[in-house]
């Protein structure tokens, strides 16, 4: 039997111990070995070594000759090329009893009070397999009690005794012994004789691991602020072509959604929920310290959906790929943010790009295949229950068949049946990713080049797809001295989305279950004209002669230069550039249109072109310096960013032929479309100051000054700020002593003040824009004004109070996180709404409203199980958020006075109560405002329901098993939330059908339906032309409590299994590693539902469910 | 030891320095300079777009320009379209499908304050365009004054244009006449003999600001005699609307005066030929819209919708044709019947539909324009305000002319009474499936909900004599608290 260690208790106080020395004595080296020296020669004395080392790394050394008993015209043979300061320390005094430490910029030498325990193997010169003993230790000699001893590849193992020791028998030499203790790094160690003694490290916890924050960065336990990262680990496991999506679940306080399942689909992501009313609420992106687009410009075509409020086409992170990021912090209160100042009140997410290692070069090849589908249709009426309800509208009506009810009088044949969602969006995608990678370097350079090719395809009919090819390039480089380093980045994907104009979803949902064939006899598509030779149908696949073509170009440079001027200063720039070129065209051929009304109509194309460019130049200075028992670190920078957005649309028409569609010249007519040339500037000073006493007491300070060219003349500066602490309260010596099982513990809070520029540019200027017409009137040009300018505009501003408690016991195995936060962001900037006799639907303008996102976060990661060959993990976040509209002056008197309520969530809908249907009239009734029955209710008045529209909690499980080979991941998402459902179909009963589009087809809901007096049934009746007195009561139906409906589900999200190559086997390959793999995104959902999707929610193509095969080879 | 300190005390110092000096380095290269924007390249901004003529000029054509792209499709509701949906609600239009949800809430005067697109919501930007066009003249001193002063005249014609449509259609309206967002959310509304006499200043103010001539494109030189293009307004452009405005109000003796003063110029107004009423800058037109739009057609918004394709009407392009009302209410005789009115025959069904513009829906050079105003009409204005002022000869002696160029023979009413009522009946058959003008004149003459209880039934609805006006959106009663509904449409 193999035995999997459990821990045990009795050893949690000392491992607390070893583990808080072991930290100690980690921090200090790290320290020492950001210096390296570079010195060779062959009998130098010692003092030039120091002299070397002072020069190169600013350390005076120190030391008392008599004591130390050194001798500085020793003579030395020495050969450091970069080599760490410990190490050259440790060459030059081998054999001699001598310790270091550094204290400012002093490194002071002197002898050892105690010599260290050291690895000590005992070698016996017997041969013959034998009892073997030893005793297992940490890293400062104390002995580990309960770790586990094993032969590998044998079963035979033990576990040490109190003393830390163990004895085996029958173990040969070259049997290789694996020692693994709870919070320890696990160590091989071959037999070379019969007694021995192994030491342990403190394994570095998850912890400890760097975490990314904005201008440097930090690790869980010693950040001030609410941080979350997701590695390039987790991504990989994900089939995603947007790393957003890798993110969904997996992060408390983040919540994603997808738009579409097309190629490209917009995707919204809120931090902590929404911050503004109506602004934009997107977070600010950063990839590798160069601002990002949150948003693409408006497109030509809507099919990839909106990303958030804004943006109709996708969503720009689609342009990254994921298989270049090494990980994604999500920075989400005031001290991880407030230092970007205006940009980043909706939170932020930093994205950082794989880097070169120096060592052997790796080539690493990663290459998987997949397929995806659409995962639930929606329950439609089929043939006969299509036509009893088309024939009892009718009878309802008391209204006779008529010439355009091609349905029921017999233009069409009444026994077909076509199950519409299954030809148009039941095909299978097809999922396609290569990755490259080629790294490493030496101690001083490292690169890292990584190609990548991805392709998807539709499940749409027809050979639409698109296209991903990808190069990422870094290079790193340092002097010898260590004082100079300079990185650059290159980054380069190039899109080609093939698509057409229309998303066939909708389509799918709505025509009639007997709508026509798609093709004629004869291979042809099938108009179905009717006698007058009109079309009788929009047949779905015309859809398909339409072209949208999206080819974006992306490009991310970027590169730091860093100079060490003095220990512990450096300055610092960054400079960023990132340019975004967009081309869209849309070709609507002739043979998209139906036949009969080609001779009128004419072939058309729209072409988009669009740059979004961003550069950036940050200079910086960091200083670090150890002042008393802590340690300082001072950040000041100053930032100059413009971003341009440049857009010419278009228009041609008139077109010889439909193969001439791409080339304008041979248009008769072209006519230009929206044009954007808008600038952005940016300009701040910044500054952090972080001070961190013995890793017990730690605060961080920030403050930024920023200047942006989006507000008026009044306003064009403001100041940021915030304040951050923590206390990691296991440091404390009472704490250890009467909690020892507690291995981490911290309490943070933070206050501070971020701002919200997301308004467009230029709003507070009146402008007017050309609009340009095919034949100009009287050969001019006409200029227009757009809407009322606002000079007075200012920062929404957002204040944000978070607190969050860290803990982790028995040696981190179980860690538990738990933050309260709390936004309000005050001073709204709103599209002030205006009623239109007044010119314009709105105004954009700060208003005395302030609105409040709170809510718990929750984190909780556990060790299930931990042994050699079995290893179970689990990780389980929660959010629950709440949304409040805390002040609103004048509420009652302004416009909004319908749409809000102070106190209340301003995620709110405003509902008529639904009384169901009137068993005499068989139409919807609902409450009035007065308590008595109407079927017309009149909105605000009777809307006396108020719904949260916002989600009430979401989160995620995460699983991560391994057995030897075997890994498994799996994600569950899971949403509580309600949204509109579409129990009551689109008008059901009516019908519509001609050349350009039709509906008719409804959800199997609507059977449910009133069909004489005295039923008690949930849906109205049926009805053909919906003269007004049936129309009124239908269409409030959907702005009534009824048609909102329960939409949690709950999700696997991500399921990834991988089987690793034994070791033996690699090695004979000549491998380092290589493993084969399946992953599956969106597999499986539960949720009540009606609908496509409880994540899109709408009629267009819901999030795919996508699985692969794949394998990874690294030489 | 010693040394050991001096150098560190350097060192201290040294980086203080350094620490102490960046922010101000930052500070001193950080500027306002940086920040601040110039208007984008794609468009002017509210300050200089007055101080050129050019510029300002444009400003005003495209509000001619908007509305002339908006009239190439009759259903896409703009002011333009007034000529399909008003006359829908009236007796002249039959709704083919009557599944066009929209088009059959005009149809069957069901409109709902929630549901349909509103003229509303269509026609006040179009007097926010004139009214901060009006503020921006005002305040310029950069402009050639004659420019400046036709340019304000063509803003304070549309403002008044678009009023008489608003109070025409919805009775009391909201009277915005400046940029003041603040106060005019908040405005009530205000009764129609106010909303008239703001149209009569703004009418009045116009004819003495307009060029007699019609203008170019530059709104400063005018056409050379002959070749006008008659699509900006001109001071006679106002005063045929003036004339209307004062018929409308019932002052006769000030709409016969106006009336004349067109008809009187004959330099430029004759009636010419039945089937050149709606060609470009004939005689007869006094404003008329340039299309705008060339594609396939680039003729008026009309012709494309009206005029029927053989196969008939259908639910896409051609979902009206003209009721047997219209037909049935020409004399014997009548040359408009002949030469405005055409049809086709569909399985055994015949389909009149209103051939006044000539182009369909097929590729055919520019060749008419839609037509806002022409001489007929100032006739028999004329003739109505004679009438009621008891001037018989002057009336009939109006009336004949229209019905001469009709081929028909003079009236043979010769009372007042009988005339008013001859005159409405010319204008029904003159006027029909133009702006509006037969659900005006019902209105006007009191004759609404006696013709409409005989026709509502005929489409499937019932007449109620509240649906004469039409309701007011929902979106600014709910944005506006001192608005209040028309009655009837509060259930």
């Amino acid at each position: 039997m193999r035995q999997t260690l459990l821990h045990r208790s009795c050893t949690r106080y000392s491992l607390l111990t070893a583990l808080f020395l072991s930290l100690a004595f980690f921090t200090t080296n790290a320290q020492a070995n950001e210096h390296r020296v570079t010195l060779s020669g062959n009998g130098i004395p010692l003092r030039s070594v120091f002299k070397a080392i002072k020069k190169q790394t600013g350390f005076a050394v120190m030391y008392n000759t008599t004591l130390t008993m050194i001798n500085q015209d020793e003579k030395v043979t020495v050969h450091f090329t970069a080599t760490p300061l410990d190490e050259v320390l440790a060459f030059i005094f081998r054999g001699k009893n001598l310790e270091w430490s550094y204290n400012d910029d002093v490194l002071l030498i002197r002898k050892k009070e105690t010599p260290p325990p050291r690895v000590k193997k005992i070698v016996d010169s017997t041969v013959t397999p034998a009892l073997l003993t030893g005793k297992v230790t940490d890293a400062t000699g104390q002995p580990l009690i309960g770790a586990t001893v094993q032969v590998k590849g044998s079963s035979q193992g033990t576990t040490t005794d109190e003393q830390g020791k163990f004895s085996l028998a029958k173990v040969g030499n070259g049997d290789v012994l694996l020692i693994s203790s709870v919070g320890y790094e696990t160590r091989e160690l071959p037999v070379k004789g019969r007694s021995v003694l192994a030491q342990l490290n403190v394994l570095v916890s998850g912890l400890d691991e760097t975490v990314v924050i904005a201008y440097g960065t930090t690790t869980q336990r010693l950040s001030t602020g609410n941080i979350a990262s997701v590695k390039a680990k987790e991504i990989a496991m994900q089939p995603v072509s947007n790393p957003l999506l890798a993110l969904q679940g997996r992060v408390p306080g983040l919540f994603i959604e997808q738009a579409t399942g097309i190629p490209g689909s917009g995707v919204t992501v809120r931090i902590q929920g929404q911050n503004s009313l109506s602004a934009g609420s997107d977070p600010l992106y950063v990839i590798d310290g160069v601002p990002y687009a949150s948003q693409m410009l408006d497109g030509i075509s809507t099919i990839q959906g909106r990303t958030g409020a804004g943006g109709t086409a996708g969503n720009p992170l689609s342009y990254i790929n994921p298989a270049d990021i090494e990980s994604i912090e999500v920075l989400k209160d005031a001290d991880a943010t407030s230092i970007y100042g205006s940009r980043a009140a909706a939170g932020a997410i930093l994205i950082t790009t794989k880097k070169g290692k120096a060592g052997k070069t790796k080539v690493d090849f990663n290459w998987q295949q997949g397929w995806a589908k659409v995962g639930n249709f929606v329950d439609l009426l089929n043939t006969q229950q299509y036509l009893e309800m088309r024939h009892e509208a009718k009878r309802n009506d008391n209204v006779a068949i008529g010439p355009t009810d091609y349905d029921i009088n017999g233009t069409w044949d009444t026994t077909r049946y076509t199950d519409w969602q299954k030809v148009l969006i039941g095909g299978t995608a097809q999922y396609s990713d290569a990755q490259l990678s080629v790294s490493g370097g030496t101690a001083s350079t490292t690169f890292l080049v990584n190609g990548g090719y991805h392709r998807e395809t539709t499940v749409f009919p027809g050979g639409l797809h698109d296209q991903k090819a990808s190069v990422h390039l870094n290079v790193s480089h340092s002097s010898p001295n260590q004082r100079l380093r300079l990185q650059v980045d290159g980054k380069y994907l190039t899109d080609n989305n093939q698509l057409t104009a229309t998303d066939l979803t909708p389509i799918a949902l709505q025509l009639a279950p007997n709508a026509p064939a798609l093709y004629q006899p004869g291979g042809q598509l099938n108009w179905a004209t009717n006698a007058a030779g009109a079309s009788t149908w929009a047949n779905p696949l015309a859809h398909l002669e339409t072209t949208y073509r999206n080819r974006v170009h992306n490009l991310i440079g970027n590169a730091i230069l860093r100079y060490r001027v003095l220990p512990g200063l450096d300055i610092k720039a960054n400079l960023g550039y990132t340019y975004i070129i967009r081309n869209e065209a849309l070709l609507y051929p002739l043979s998209a249109s139906p036949p009969e009304t080609r001779p009128s109509s004419t072939n058309s194309s729209r072409f988009g072109n669009d740059q979004l460019s961003t550069w950036l130049i940050e200079p910086q200075a960091t200083y670090t310096r150890n002042i008393h028992k802590g340690k300082l670190e001072v950040l000041l920078g100053s930032t100059f960013q413009q971003n341009q957005s440049n857009q010419q649309q278009l228009n041609a028409v008139g077109f010889s032929s439909d193969l001439l569609l791409e080339d304008i010249r041979a248009a008769t007519t072209v006519t230009a479309g929206n044009t954007i040339a808008s600038v952005y500037k940016y300009n701040a000073i910044f500054g952090r100051l972080n001070y961190n006493w013995q890793n017990k007491y730690i605060i961080n300070l920030n403050a930024r000054r920023d200047g942006s060219s989006r507000f008026g003349a009044n306003n064009l500066f403001n100041n940021f700020w915030s304040v951050g602490g923590a206390w990691l309260f296991y440091n404390e010596s009472f704490i250890q002593k009467h909690l020892p099982f507690l291995s981490y513990g911290k309490l943070r809070a933070s206050y501070g003040t971020s701002g919200n520029d997301q308004i467009g540019d230029y709003r507070f200027m009146s402008l007017y824009f050309s609009r340009s017409r095919a034949v100009p009137y009287q050969g001019v040009t006409g200029l227009f004004t757009t809407g009322f300018p606002n000079p007075y505009l200012q920062w929404e501003e957002i204040r944000k109070l978070q607190a969050g408690l860290e803990t982790g016991f028995w040696a981190d195995r179980v860690l538990f996180n738990l933050t309260y936060y709390r936004n309000r962001s005050a001073n709204q900037l709103l599209f002030y709404a205006l009623p239109v006799l007044t010119g314009h639907t709105d105004i954009t303008s700060n208003f005395p409203a302030t609105i409040q996102n709170s809510g718990w976060e929750l984190t909780f990661n556990t060790i299930n199980l931990q042994g050699l060959d079995f290893h179970w993990s689990s990780s389980i976040n929660l959010t629950i958020p709440e949304n409040r509209l805390l002040e609103y002056k004048n509420l009652a008197q302004s416009v909004d006075a319908p749409y809000y309520i102070i106190g209340e969530p301003f995620l709110i809908s405003r509902r008529y109560p639904a009384l169901g249907v009137d068993p005499a009239t068989g139409i919807y009734i609902y409450t009035d405002r007065h308590g008595s029955p109407t079927s017309i209710p009149t909105y605000p008045e009777d809307a006396t329901v108020i719904v949260n529209t916002a989600p009430k909690y979401y989160g995620g499980l995460q699983n991560s098993i391994r057995y030897r080979g075997f890994t498994l991941d799996f994600l569950i998402q899971f949403v509580k939330q309600e949204a509109q459902s579409n129990h009551f179909g689109d008008r059901p009963g009516a019908f519509y059908s001609d050349a350009f589009g039709s509906y008719g087809n409804q959800p199997v809901a609507v059977l449910e339906r009133w069909q004489k007096n005295g039923d008690q049934r949930p849906v109205q009746r049926f009805s053909s032309t919906y003269p007004v007195e049936i129309a009124l009561p239908y269409w409030s139906i959907f702005d009534s409590d009824a048609a909102f409906a329960d939409a949690s589900f709950l999700r696997l999200k991500n399921l990834s299994l991988s089987w690793q190559l034994p070791a033996a086997q690699l090695k004979k390959l000549h491998l380092q590693q290589a493993r084969i793999f399946t992953q599956g995104q969106n597999l499986l959902t539960f949720t009540k539902y009606s609908g496509l999707d409880p994540e899109s929610r709408s009629n267009t193509l819901p999030p795919l469910r996508v699985w692969t095969l794949g394998i990874q080879v690294t030489l | 030891m010693q040394k050991h300190t001096i150098y560190v005390y350097r060192l201290y110092r040294m980086t203080a320095a350094l620490i102490l000096s960046v922010p101000f380095i930052i500070l001193s290269v950080s500027c306002r300079k940086f920040i601040e924007v110039e208007p984008p390249l794609t468009g002017l901004n509210g300050s200089n777009v007055y101080t050129t003529d050019a510029t300002a000029a444009a400003v005003l054509t495209d509000i001619y320009a908007q509305m002339s792209a908006r009239n190439a499709s009759l259903t896409d509701q703009s002011i333009t379209s007034i000529p399909l949906y008003v006359s829908l609600g009236a007796d002249e239009l039959i709704l083919y499908d009557l599944n066009a949800q929209n088009l059959a809430g005009y149809y069957r005067n069901e409109l709902h304050y929630g549901s349909h697109p509103s003229y509303w919501n269509a026609i006040y930007p179009q007097i926010y365009a004139s009214n901060s066009a009006i503020a921006g003249l005002n305040e310029s001193t950069q402009l050639t004054p004659a420019l400046k002063q036709q340019l304000l005249g063509e803003a304070k014609f549309i403002r008044a244009f678009c009023y008489f449509y608003l109070v025409n259609m919805f009775g009391d309206v909201s009277l915005v006449l400046d940029l003041d967002y603040k106060a005019n959310a908040l405005l009530p509304r205000a009764p129609v003999a106010q909303v008239y006499e703001q149209i009569i200043l703004d009418l009045k103010e116009a004819q003495e600001l307009l060029s007699i001539d019609y203008l170019q494109g530059d709104a400063l030189t005018a056409y050379p005699s002959g070749s006008e293009e008659r699509v900006r307004p001109t001071k006679w452009a106002a005063t045929a609307l003036l004339a209307r405005v004062y018929l409308y109000t019932g002052d006769n003796d000030n709409a016969a005066t106006e009336a004349s003063k067109v008809i009187d110029h004959a330099t430029l107004y004759n009636l010419g030929p039945l089937n050149q009423t709606f060609l470009k800058n004939n005689q007869e037109a006094i404003w008329q819209l340039q299309p705008v739009r060339i594609e396939a057609n680039p003729n008026s918004g009309e012709g494309r919708l009206f005029v029927l394709p053989p196969s008939g009407p259908n639910t896409i392009d051609h979902f009206v044709y003209l009721s047997p009302q219209v037909v049935n209410s020409f004399e014997t005789d009548d040359q408009r019947k002949t030469n405005w009115v055409d049809s086709v025959i569909v399985d055994g069904t015949t389909y009149y539909y209103p051939y006044k513009y000539k182009i369909g829906n097929v590729a055919a050079p520019m060749q008419e324009y839609p037509t806002i105003l022409r001489l007929a009409e100032q006739y028999l204005i004329r003739a109505e305000a004679r009438a009621a002022q008891n001037n018989i000869a002057g009336a009939q002696s109006d009336l004949n002319i229209i019905r001469s160029r009709a081929g028909l023979p003079n009236t043979t009413a010769a009372d007042k009474t009988t005339l008013l009522h001859a005159i409405l009946q010319e204008r029904r058959v003159e006027l029909f499936t133009e702006w509006g003008h037969r659900w005006f004149d019902l209105k006007r003459t009191g004759q609404l909900d006696a013709v409409m209880q005989v026709v509502a039934p005929l489409k499937g609805s019932s007449w109620k004599p509240y649906q004469a006006l039409y309701p007011i959106p929902q979106e600014d009663l709910n944005r506006d608290p001192n608005l209040v509904q028309n009655p009837g449409y509060n259930q």
